[in-house]
């Protein structure tokens, strides 16, 4: 029977991905250093066509998303004036370790100084390789340098580690503001050295507000036609169970 | 039996097809670079019918209708920006090449990424192919520079699915140019397509009444003819 169905079905689930992912998208317009989600869609299989078509007619099989990563482009950066907020400018991740063990990065830098005198960020991963800030210097006496330098009362008592990897697309995120690598994209290597940091500064999400409002209208447009051609195929086979009265 | 119930039933069945089309141009009516398809059909198994006492000929009658084509509309259609550094549109005509385990395919969703190795590959993970048909290295800053990426163009172009398409390389008339930090949108046309659907439910519909006309006529051929009360 109609395969027009599950066609346009295969569509509105893919749509509903798209959907998803804004919404994560705009959920996350305030989180410091949020990478927004690239959603890119592909036909399917073209199949020939059922009875009453000549050999070699094909009709396509509906629509995926595709999920393409993530949009690495640089977040605006906003003056914080505290201390320890590092904003990376250029290509580049802090490595962090995560509370579970696990090796990530972040463009978070909203870092606090924990229980132990270590610098961790916000969700509580430490920095790799940590930094020791003594005991009876405050957050004042920390400075960073754009190359990542930590001195701690005019002592250097670490560098924050920047690194990248060869495809950002590839890193799997983890919430938290996290990224693990993956096989897709390889491991961890040390940034340009184009890239900076800023000290008093956070990097804020890049999401795009605009273009996010556009794509969820766009999205519920075609969800709403594919759901328009489901209708039309019921209706159609209502048709068809009426031929015999 | 009466010729009239199996050539209206083609012509359902056909429309069903033409329906089936039209719901793959919907779903991916925001597919980058898909390409909207059109169903041609046309009349199948003509007879020529003659008058059976005197032998002349009355003409010709279709015993049936079929889809004899489902036609892709290769133009290409308007690119939005997106601002993304990796994903690229083609101005004007041609397709981008891709490696992939069945041979190069082509495509028009531009919508790519980099690999462990720097290299540019789609969303599915295939290598694109640049101008001397090798892959594109990325830059240090990861960006590629959009004039390295090849455009082919191809005669007799056909759909594959995954965004791909097949066809045979023909390097006559200038191929478009790539640009970066925008895709191309989607070749379903949905007000086109609504109004397609319609049409066809209707003639589908239409198909049912000719199905009932005829069933309403042979049932008065069983149950009124020598019959001699009449009405």
């Amino acid at each position: 029977m109609l395969s027009g169905l599950n066609t346009a079905a295969a569509g509105m689930a893919a749509q509903q991905q798209r959907m998803d992912a804004v919404a994560n998208d705009l959920a996350n317009a305030n989180t410091t250093g949020y990478k927004h989600q690239r959603v890119g869609f592909r036909d399917l299989v073209y199949e020939q066509s059922g009875r009453s078509s000549a050999q070699g007619v094909r009709t396509g099989s509906g629509a995926a998303a595709v999920d393409a990563g993530r949009a690495f482009a640089q977040g605006s950066l906003q003056r914080t004036d505290r201390p320890l907020d590092v904003a990376i400018q250029g290509e580049g991740f802090l490595r962090v370790r995560l509370p579970d063990g696990r090796d990530a990065l972040t463009r978070d830098g909203g870092l606090h100084i924990d229980g132990a005198g270590n610098l961790t960020t916000a969700s509580g991963a430490l920095m790799q390789p940590a930094i020791k800030i003594p005991d009876g210097i405050g957050e004042d006496g920390v400075t960073v340098g754009q190359d990542g330098t930590v001195l701690a009362g005019g002592r250097r008592v670490g560098r924050l580690d920047i690194v990248t990897v060869r495809s950002v697309q590839g890193l799997v995120s983890t919430g938290d503001n996290a990224f693990v690598t993956s096989a897709a994209s390889g491991p961890a290597v040390a940034a340009p050295r184009a890239t900076m940091l800023t000290q008093g500064a956070l990097e804020a999400s890049n999401t795009d507000m605009s273009e996010a409002m556009v794509s969820m209208i766009e999205s519920q447009r075609a969800y709403q036609l594919a759901s328009k051609a489901i209708s039309t195929a019921d209706e159609m086979m209502g048709i068809a169970n009426q031929v015999k009265r | 039996m009466d010729r009239g119930l199996y050539i209206a039933a083609s012509g359902m069945l056909a429309e069903q097809i033409r329906q089936d089309q039209i719901a793959n141009d919907l779903a991916n009516a925001s597919t980058p670079g898909y390409k909207g398809d059109r169903t041609a059909q046309a009349t199948f198994g003509d007879l020529l019918l003659a008058n059976s006492a005197t032998g002349a000929v009355v003409g010709r009658q279709s015993t049936a209708v079929q889809v004899a084509e489902i036609r892709t509309d290769f133009r290409p259609t308007a690119a939005r920006d997106t601002g993304e550094p990796l994903d690229f549109a083609i101005t004007g005509e041609g397709f981008f090449s891709v490696q992939t385990p069945q041979g190069v395919r082509y495509t028009r969703n531009g919508q790519f990424s980099l690999d462990t190795n720097g290299q540019l590959i789609t969303a599915q993970g295939h290598l694109v192919l640049g101008t001397g048909g090798r892959p594109i290295a990325a830059g240090a800053d990861g960006k590629v520079d959009p004039r390295l990426i090849g455009v082919t163009l191809l005669t007799n172009p056909r759909k594959e699915g995954d965004s791909l398409v097949t066809g045979t390389p023909a390097g006559a008339a200038p191929a478009g140019t790539v640009r970066s930090g925008a895709l191309e949108g989607s070749g379903a046309d949905p007000a086109r397509s609504m109004v397609d659907m319609i049409a066809s439910m209707r003639a589908f519909e239409a198909g049912q009444k000719v199905i009932q006309a005829i069933d309403e006529t042979l049932g008065q051929a069983v149950s009124k003819v020598g019959s001699v009360s009449g009405g």
